[in-house]
Order: C-alpha cells, then sequence, then structure tokens
C-alpha cells in the first residue's frame, strides 16, 4: 500500500534528457500508467484481501477478536440507528407506493414496486450512505491515528501484519454488516410501510397477504442482486477507507484532511456500485 | 550442559551492516558487526532517540540498509518468507520508544495482543503470566483501563510487562527506565536476569548518561554507537 515506487513525472530529469519524441511518448506512458495504478492497485489489494479471508491460518484469536469488535461496531452499534431509518423510510416510500397504485388501479403491481425501488435500489444506496457516513469516517479516523501515531509501526514490529490485522477484519464485517442491516432495513421498512397504511385506511389488515405479495414479486434474481450490491459496497467502501488511511503520510493534522475525501469517495463508489450492478441484471 | 549450550547460542548478528543515511540514498554509517548471544545483556548507547528506533527496527528485520544483513536464530531476515518473517518477530519482546499502544484497546488487550497473534495459549494461562509480571513491574494488576487513561510511569511498567511476555528469545528495550528509572530498575533487573538464564538475550537502547555509567547493571557488553561507527566499550 505504500508509494515508494512512484512513477516519475514529467519533471524528472531523465524526461529532460530524452529526445523530444521520447519524451513525448514517455509522458504518453507515464500519464496512462498513472492513470492505471490506482484502479490495478486496489484491485490487488481486494484480491489480497479475499486471498488472505480464505487462508485458516489468517483467522487467528487477534484476527477472529478484531473481527467481532469491528461487527460490533459496524453491525449492531449502528442497528437501531437503521430501524429507525428504516421505519421513516417505510412510511413515506411503502405507504405512497400504495396510495398510488390504488389511485390509478394498480394495486396488483404493488409487490414489483416496492421490490424495484426498496430492495433493488433504495435499501442498498442508503444503508450504504449510512455506514459510510457512520463507520466509514470512524474507521478513516481511527487507521489514520495509528498510522501517523507510529502504532503502525509497532504491529509491524511485532510480527502483526497491519493488513491481517486491521485491513482483512475490517472489509469483511463490514460485508457482512452491511448485508445483514440491509436486510433488517427492508424488513423494518416493509413493516413500518404495511403499519402506516392500514393506519389511514390503504392497506387491508392482512399482514400475511400483503407480505406474501412483496416477498413473492422478488425472483432468484433479485436475490442476487441484493446480496451482490450489498456485499460489494461493504467490501468497497471499507477498502477504500482502509487504503486512504494506511496511505496517509505527515502529522495527525492530515488525518482531518481525509475524512471529507473518504467520504466522497466512498458514496461515489456506492452510488457508481449500485447503478453498475442494477444495469448488469 | 545444555543450558549452557544454549545460552551460547547466537540469537542475533549484524553481519557489515550499513545504515542508509537519514535521506533513505546511500551509506549513512560505517560497517556495523556484533554478535548477541543466549545470556548477554548488551548496553548500546545512542546519540539520538530516532537511532534508538532504526537500531531496533534493525534488530527486528524491519528496515532495508545500504548493505549487509541481520540474522535472527541464523536466518537472514530479508531471506524470510512474511510469514515466516512475523512468527519470529513473535519471539521479540520489545519496549518501545513511541506509538507503544493500539489506543482503541485496553491495556490488557494491548499486552496479550502479539501472544493472541502468535501463541495458542490459553486466555487463563496469559492472563496469569501477564498478571504476575504486572506486579512484578508495580502494577496493582493487569491493567483494563484504556492507554490514554493511564499515567506515563504505569505506561512504561506496561510496556515492560508486554516485553517480556511469552519468554521471548530477544528483549529490545528502547529507554525502558525512561521517567521511573529508581521505581522499576530491580523488579526489571529481574525480568532480565530470568530472561538471560533461560538463554534469551537483551539488549538495552539508551542515550543516557546515568545508565551509561551505572556500573552495578550487570552488562556483559557496551557499545557505543556514534553518529557513524558501532564501537565496543571495555570498562
Amino acid at each position: 500500500m505504500n508509494s515508494e515506487h512512484a512513477i516519475p513525472h514529467e519533471g524528472n530529469d531523465t524526461l529532460h534528457d530524452m529526445p523530444a519524441l521520447r519524451r513525448f511518448l514517455a509522458g504518453i506512458g507515464f500519464r496512462t500508467i498513472g492513470l492505471w495504478q490506482g484502479p490495478v492497485r486496489f484491485i490487488s489489494d481486494a484480491a489480497a484481501v479475499i486471498r488472505q479471508s480464505c487462508r485458516p491460518t489468517t483467522w487467528r484469536r487477534s484476527i477472529r477478536r478484531e473481527f467481532m469488535r469491528q461487527c460490533y461496531l459496524v453491525g449492531a452499534q449502528a442497528l437501531p440507528f437503521i430501524l429507525v431509518g428504516g421505519i421513516f423510510v417505510g412510511f413515506g416510500l411503502v405507504a405512497q407506493a400504495f396510495h398510488w397504485l390504488k389511485v390509478f388501479g394498480s394495486t396488483a403491481l404493488f409487490g414489483g414496486v416496492i421490490t424495484t425501488i426498496l430492495v433493488r435500489e433504495i435499501a442498498p444506496v442508503l444503508v450504504g450512505l449510512i455506514v459510510v457516513g457512520r463507520s466509514g469516517s470512524a474507521l478513516l479516523v481511527e487507521l489514520g491515528n495509528m498510522k501517523t501515531q507510529g502504532q503502525i509501526h509497532m504491529l509491524d514490529a511485532q510480527g502483526i501484519d497491519p493488513f491481517l490485522y486491521l485491513v482483512v477484519p475490517r472489509v469483511l464485517a463490514y460485508c457482512i454488516c452491511m448485508f445483514s442491516l440491509t436486510t433488517a432495513f427492508v424488513a423494518v421498512a416493509l413493516l413500518a410501510g404495511f403499519f402506516s397504511g392500514m393506519l389511514v385506511g390503504i392497506t387491508q389488515p392482512h399482514f400475511f397477504d400483503f407480505l406474501n405479495r412483496a416477498i413473492g414479486s422478488m425472483g432468484l434474481q433479485t436475490y442476487v442482486l441484493f446480496a451482490l450490491k450489498t456485499l460489494t459496497i461493504g467490501f468497497v467502501v471499507a477498502l477504500i477507507s482502509c487504503k486512504m488511511a494506511l496511505s496517509l503520510t505527515g502529522g495527525s493534522a492530515r488525518v482531518l484532511d481525509l475524512m471529507p475525501r473518504g467520504f466522497a469517495k466512498s458514496a461515489l463508489a456506492t452510488l457508481i456500485i449500485s447503478i453498475a450492478l442494477t444495469i448488469l441484471f | 550442559m545444555a543450558v549452557i549450550l544454549e545460552k551460547q547460542r547466537v540469537i542475533l548478528r549484524f553481519n557489515k551492516v550499513v545504515f542508509r543515511s537519514a535521506t533513505g540514498h546511500g551509506a549513512g554509517s560505517d560497517e556495523v558487526s556484533l554478535s548477541v548471544c543466549g545470556g548477554d545483556l548488551v548496553l548500546i548507547r545512542l546519540a539520538r532517540v530516532e537511532q534508538t528506533t532504526v537500531f531496533a527496527d534493525a534488530c527486528a528485520g524491519i528496515i532495508e540498509f545500504h548493505s549487509g544483513s541481520v540474522s535472527f536464530l541464523g536466518r537472514k531476515w530479508p531471506d524470510l518468507p512474511p510469514d515466516q518473517a512475523n512468527a519470529l518477530r513473535g519471539r521479540i519482546g520489545r519496549v518501545f520508544n513511541t506509538g507503544n499502544w493500539v489506543n482503541h484497546l485496553s491495556l490488557m488487550d494491548n499486552i496479550l495482543l502479539p501472544q493472541h497473534h502468535h501463541t495458542r495459549r490459553s486466555d487463563r494461562r496469559l492472563c496469569d503470566e501477564a498478571a504476575q509480571l504486572a506486579e512484578q513491574f508495580g502494577l496493582p494488576g493487569l491493567p483494563l483501563a484504556l492507554p490514554g487513561d493511564l499515567t506515563a510511569a504505569d505506561l512504561q511498567r506496561a510496556a515492560c510487562v508486554r516485553a517480556f511476555m511469552g519468554q521471548p528469545l530477544l528483549v529490545l528495550m528502547e529507554e525502558p527506565t525512561s521517567g521511573i528509572f529508581l521505581e522499576i530498575i530491580s523488579a526489571l533487573m529481574g525480568a532480565v536476569r530470568e530472561a538471560r538464564e533461560r538463554g534469551a538475550a537483551v539488549i538495552w537502547l539508551t542515550r543516557k548518561e546515568r545508565i551509561w555509567n551505572d556500573q552495578t547493571l550487570p552488562i556483559t557488553r557496551r557499545y557505543r554507537l556514534t553518529a557513524k561507527k558501532l564501537r565496543e566499550v571495555t570498562t
């Protein structure tokens, strides 16, 4: 994750010594490499996380504990917030959808509409953004401080690979928590929608009928998309935050600079993943 | 006989090591050669605080040199695969100068972290050993608070506990008595004696005149690392 093999830029002496044509071509080469370097490194780190998480020797006591701690911080502690968010979205979205479909006489489409809007689109993105804002920023600060205060060096000196101890459990915990939180969010949103509809007289008080219509319209493709979206968003958000924090150089003042950049990158990644997977499926 | 042989085993060897200069380019020192055997207590005096960290890092094989190599238990650090190198680093106890603690873990978890990572010893046995060492170094028990909630003196004691946990083969001590010399020296010497008796080597890195001149310490060899050279000093 370090940048010791930085690509020479055009101001380098080597470039100035070259003839004009070679300098021009070298400039194009350097820019192309520079453009691809980030994504390629990201993909190689992602592959390393997957590879390491499949090795039984990775899961030592220290790493298992860190994984559990992250699950608690990212998942359990965020659950009340996610549930409240789900209730509000459920009240708004499900009730409105049912109301307008009833107005147009298309209540039969209810399941399909809810599935498409809530399960496939809104829930993964909304929970992703909540996780980015709540836990992603905390991760950036925690690891950024560890880097600037020499704690990463301390782990290294004790034979504890910082990639194994800090990155692998965080990325996997974010994946699992993202999936679990989104599932909880969808469940609560649907429940809230049902009860809100019932309160204002839009829906009939037949909960299982309501649930059947919603769940029945979700095919295998929707389940796969839901799992893929949530797991990928969790994975990418955590990896982006870990990479940014661990490549930090300079004093602790730089940690605060990381937060807006980290949030923007992670939020953008969440939206891009959601759109890309929707197009693919 | 076996104990004597064990004590004489070379634990750490600097073979014509030339440190990089502060800029990272070219040689920054003359050749440094040093062998540390089991049972040794080597005192090395350095001029600057950064030098103690660099020297300790060199012992643990986490920095690169301009030339030369460092071997731990007969194996050169750069030749080892990362997993093996990390496993061997698990046999080194260290009192750090800076960046001593993972801030979000309790001090107990910090102390046990290397043992949890490198060994399969039960939690109960680890806690018992840590509590015993904590008591030896003058702590009321195994500290459960976060590192930020403890005094500098208690953190220093806890750093010593961590360094001697798990019977390390090599103990690197960067200013272990910083700020609490009188309070900790007898406990520290007790722990050092136990470590040496079981065949471990101890390297004490210091900048302090007081420690360098203290003839009561059972130092086996003394070295002074000047800007460019490591020189053995006989007293």
